[in-house]
């Protein structure tokens, strides 16, 4: 079979939707047996009063399970892979004004979180993965036909 | 790209998705993610009438107290399964033993359990051991004899011969254990820490102020840099 534009797009777009519900679905799936962790992490941006951020945490791991799962499947590909691409991009403004604030914190993305010393941030390297997530988010907004979908059944 | 028909199309040559399973699917997930976030929500909140273990007060937070009418106040939060909170009682644990058996300090010991499983088998013990009068010994052997982080070593009878190493009665503390007494008062403490703002273990205050170690050029884990901080507050 000859690679033309349209037949690679598909198989672009099943990338996309593995990358990120991959990451989506271990992330949460990581923070889920410790929520008391999750949500000490989601306090520690200081963003939120301390009970929203709390609960925020508790709640935040079972979300990103459920939307990596919808994004595997490939299931309303179009609005999961928008909302997953908003998410990417709530994640990328929390982490950085922590860093603007100079705070020292772990992202808790997967699991961990909280206060590390000073030399041992990570927010770059978060924010650069966090980018080409929203990335593959929005390309499947654009363009959602992918391979191996339950959206494609029926057609 | 979807088209703007509805219903399913049967064997239909058209490009309509079947959104027959696609909505069973998206309900499935959404029903997991509700019920998941509710439980989770709901578990994690304090209650009362919960079993406090002995010395346990609800105005300091569910933590168990040591000499409540005396100055200054020091506050651990702890996990008996984290690393650094072994590295904090191996330089000040016999320091802070002396302030709470000696009355010279009011000494609250927050027992969290971030860590999962092991750490609540390990932190409901610390309530069985209140029972017995022997929280300090509890802890102290605990963290001496503390096993890698999430090794799975931490089951109930391993922590019940623990204890009775430690020099506890084994009976009553089996008892105790095993029926989960003190399960939901760990979950107080656990939302009392939330409420505090304790994202991390150890933390220590001191007469509410937070000390943080490699901040502030403090380091609490040698006995210097914390007896230091007890000098602050009029502590030798």
């Amino acid at each position: 079979m000859k690679l033309t534009r349209e037949n690679f797009l598909p198989w672009l777009g099943l990338a996309a939707r593995l990358a990120l519900g991959g990451v989506l679905v271990v992330a949460g799936a990581i923070k889920i047996p410790y929520p008391y962790k999750a949500a000490a992490a989601m306090r520690a941006y200081e963003l939120l009063p301390n009970s929203f951020a709390s609960f925020f945490g508790y709640i935040l791991p079972w979300f990103e399970v459920g939307l990596g799962l919808l994004l595997i499947l490939g299931v309303a590909t179009r609005i999961s892979g928008l909302i997953g691409a908003l998410l990417m991009l709530l994640f990328i403004g929390a982490i950085s004004s922590a860093w603007a604030r100079g705070l020292t914190i772990d992202c808790g993305c997967f699991g961990g979180g909280g206060q590390v010393a000073a030399g041992e941030t990570k927010y770059l390297q978060e924010i650069i993965r966090d980018i080409a997530l929203a990335v593959a988010g929005f390309y499947l907004y654009f363009r959602p036909d992918s391979h191996f979908a339950l959206d494609n059944r029926g057609k | 790209m979807a088209s703007k028909n509805r219903g399913p199309q049967r064997g239909g040559r058209n490009n309509e998705p079947d959104p027959v399973t696609r909505w069973i699917v998206i309900g499935m997930v959404s029903l997991v993610v509700i019920i998941g976030a509710v439980f989770t929500v709901v578990s994690n909140k304090s209650a009362s009438n919960v079993a406090l273990p002995p010395g346990a007060s609800k105005e300091d937070g569910y933590g168990i107290v040591f000499n409540g009418d005396k100055k200054p106040q020091i506050d651990i939060w702890e996990d008996f399964q984290c690393p650094s909170c072994k590295r904090f009682e191996d330089a000040n644990g016999a320091k802070i033993l002396s302030l709470a058996k000696e009355g010279k300090a009011k000494v609250v010991f927050h027992t969290l359990s971030f860590l999962g499983d092991e750490s609540v088998v390990a932190g409901m013990g610390g309530g069985c051991a209140a029972e017995q009068g022997k929280f300090l010994e509890y802890k102290s052997f605990m963290y001496a004899n503390q096993q890698e982080e999430h090794s799975g070593t931490w089951t109930k009878p391993y922590v019940i011969s623990m204890a009775a190493s430690a020099g506890l009665d084994e009976t009553k503390f089996a008892a105790c254990l095993n029926k989960d007494k003190y399960r939901k008062w760990l979950t107080n403490v656990a939302a009392a820490g939330s409420d505090a703002n304790i994202n991390g273990t150890p933390t220590v205050v001191i007469d509410g102020n937070v000390i943080e170690s490699d901040q502030q050029g403090i380091n609490y884990y040698t006995a210097d840099g914390f007896n230091a901080q007890l000098a602050k507050y009029g502590i030798k």
